[in-house]
């Protein structure tokens, strides 16, 4: 109910609020009447009857962007900011302005300049605001162009960001195509997706740390994040373009409408990622039906509340050894239809699950009336008739990386519409090479030995 | 002179962002629902068909006259068509005449 009296605030509307205590999925019908009884409908008659209308919001004032908070020690720095839940509960770089200024250095754009008003605190993401927040991941300056085509995409009302506090605790998930990933020293090969490489690493904290400062998405003593348990922060993925280009297939960036060659990034949320994945032989479908029988089976279990709103956004990594095999036979396109044709459930057991998690009736003939879900959805009244897990073919999306000595892939769920798909093209600075070299010549000075 | 004073210093900037939302006061209160009219919002989850049922079950015995706009004319503030839904609730709900609402249920 913390998150409700935040919403408030952030929207400006004073709003009565009923709580019902507790988790009506697990009530029985008496035990959910008598807290309605006991507990809401006082509560919302209060709401709606009491003469003293609710008062906006006395927030304390605050600093300016670009203000001096605090001065002290590296420990006194770090405690500041757990005190102020500002960090991750990770140490954070501290953002003094000299370092802020070299973030800044690598863009452009005017500091001052706001790319977008955020739920759920209603503040303005402005570009000194990223750099801050990218000083703080422990980025390095070069990364900035990448750091603000990723809050452009965050912005974008199509990507939903005020739903990152919902219960299922999705996280955000970039993927980063072109020459920039070269440039940046972005890891595509073995180990892609683990902690380690400071670029594919920092930009994922990044991104963890912008939906808190910015949006107020803090677990506990915060508020803002529903996340009922939730998992860590996604290190960004980069693909593999050269051998995407190699085996003759289209890049990720392309797929989703850039042209060859441009730096994009892509966010989208995760909140479920497949067993690491094994297949073998020497022909596409051996291993693309090895993809449809494990990640069909794990993705089944969510996909009621993607198809309930027409689309959701399956995401494939696909070994690079693996892709050569199946591009020799396969387009991407053909892998994408084979998997919807293939990745099916009973229609009774979607519903089940939807049922299961929040009481809603999956009725598949209305939502294919509205226009929401495609014919097939309807077409038999056969309770058990296999229905598609994924609403449509191009929905699901394809990047070749990983590890090229081992026959691995992995899937990856997005949490329905939330976090949905959204790209932006990278802009650099004008004199990127000359920024990029200098600071290349200042990571490799030479250090004196202990 | 202590360990702590040799060490370095940092001035540290803030990192959040501006607050851009303007705090409104909320419309005037009800003190009679009696002959008002109440809209009902709903998302289609946690049990709502029992919840709605019995808020005006209570409701309408306190306050004779009471009518409701039942959540399903509004439709599913949080389903497939959420966007063209929440973006003309505000007409639909002066087009029903409603004196309030009640929004729920949960996330």
């Amino acid at each position: 109910m913390k998150q409700a009296a935040l919403v408030s605030r952030g929207l400006g509307v004073p709003l009565a609020i009923a709580e019902y205590p507790g988790a009506p999925m697990v009530d029985s019908d008496e035990e959910l009447r008598a807290k309605v009884e006991r507990n809401l409908l006082p509560a919302i008659i209060k709401g709606l009857t009491s003469v003293e209308r609710p008062e906006p919001d006395k927030a304390p004032v605050e600093p300016e962007p670009g203000a001096v908070v605090f001065k002290g020690t590296l420990d006194e720095v770090e405690e500041y900011f757990h005190q102020q839940l500002w960090s991750d509960g990770l140490p954070v770089i501290p953002p003094t302005r000299e370092r802020v200024d070299a973030f800044l250095n690598f863009t452009d754009r005017d500091p001052h300049e706001v790319i977008g008003t955020l739920p759920q605190e209603g503040r303005e993401a402005d570009i000194l605001s990223i750099a801050v927040n990218g000083v703080m991941a422990g980025c390095r300056p070069e990364y900035m162009p990448l750091l603000v085509a990723i809050v452009e995409a965050i912005s974008d009302p199509n990507f939903r960001i005020e739903t990152a506090g919902s219960t299922p605790a999705w996280e955000a998930l970039v993927i980063v195509s072109g020459p920039v990933i070269k440039d940046l020293d972005l890891n595509y090969g073995q180990g892609v997706m683990k902690v380690g490489r400071q670029a594919n690493s920092s930009i994922g904290r990044f991104v963890r740390l912008f939906f808190r400062n910015l949006c107020g998405y803090r677990i506990p003593p915060g508020t803002g994040d529903k996340g009922s348990i939730g998992y860590t922060f996604n290190v960004a993925l980069a693909e593999d373009e050269e051998w995407t280009r190699k085996i003759g297939w289209p890049t990720f960036a392309m797929d989703v409408g850039f042209k060859a060659g441009e730096n994009v990034v892509t966010v989208q949320s995760v909140t479920t990622i497949s067993p690491p994945t094994y297949s073998a032989g020497d022909t596409a479908v051996a291993h693309v039906q090895q993809f449809a029988d494990v990640f069909g089976r794990v993705f089944s279990y969510l996909a009621h509340s993607g198809v309930k709103r027409g689309y959701w956004y399956p995401l494939i990594v696909i070994g690079p050894a693996i892709a050569t095999v199946i591009a020799q036979q396969w387009s991407k396109d053909e892998v994408r239809r084979f998997l919807w044709e293939k990745m099916t459930m009973p229609a009774s057991l979607m519903r089940h699950f939807c049922a299961q998690t929040a009481g809603q009736e999956l009725d598949f003939s209305k939502l294919v009336k509205e226009g929401t879900l495609p014919d097939y959805y309807a077409a038999s009244s056969d309770p058990d008739r296999p229905i598609p897990i994924i609403v449509k073919p191009e929905h699901i999306g394809l990047v070749v990386a990983g590890d090229p000595g081992r026959n691995q892939s992995r899937g990856y769920m997005s949490n329905n519409v939330q976090g949905t798909r959204t790209s932006r093209h990278v802009e650099l600075p004008r004199d990127w090479e000359r920024l990029l070299e200098r600071e290349r010549q200042k990571q490799s000075a030479p250090r004196a030995p202990i | 002179m202590t360990l702590k004073n040799l060490e370095n210093q940092f001035e540290v900037l803030w990192p959040l962002g501006r607050k851009a939302v303007r705090a409104r006061t909320a419309a005037a209160r009800l003190p009679d629902l009696a002959g008002k009219t109440v809209g009902e919002l709903w998302d289609y989850i946690f049990r709502g068909e029992i919840v709605y049922p019995m808020i005006r079950e209570h409701l309408r015995a306190r306050f004779p006259g009471i009518k409701f706009v039942d959540y399903s004319v509004f439709g599913n503030f949080h389903g497939a068509k959420s966007k063209e839904i929440s973006s003309g609730l505000a007409d639909q709900i002066r087009s029903h005449g409603c004196d309030a609402i009640i929004s729920g249920i949960g996330a």
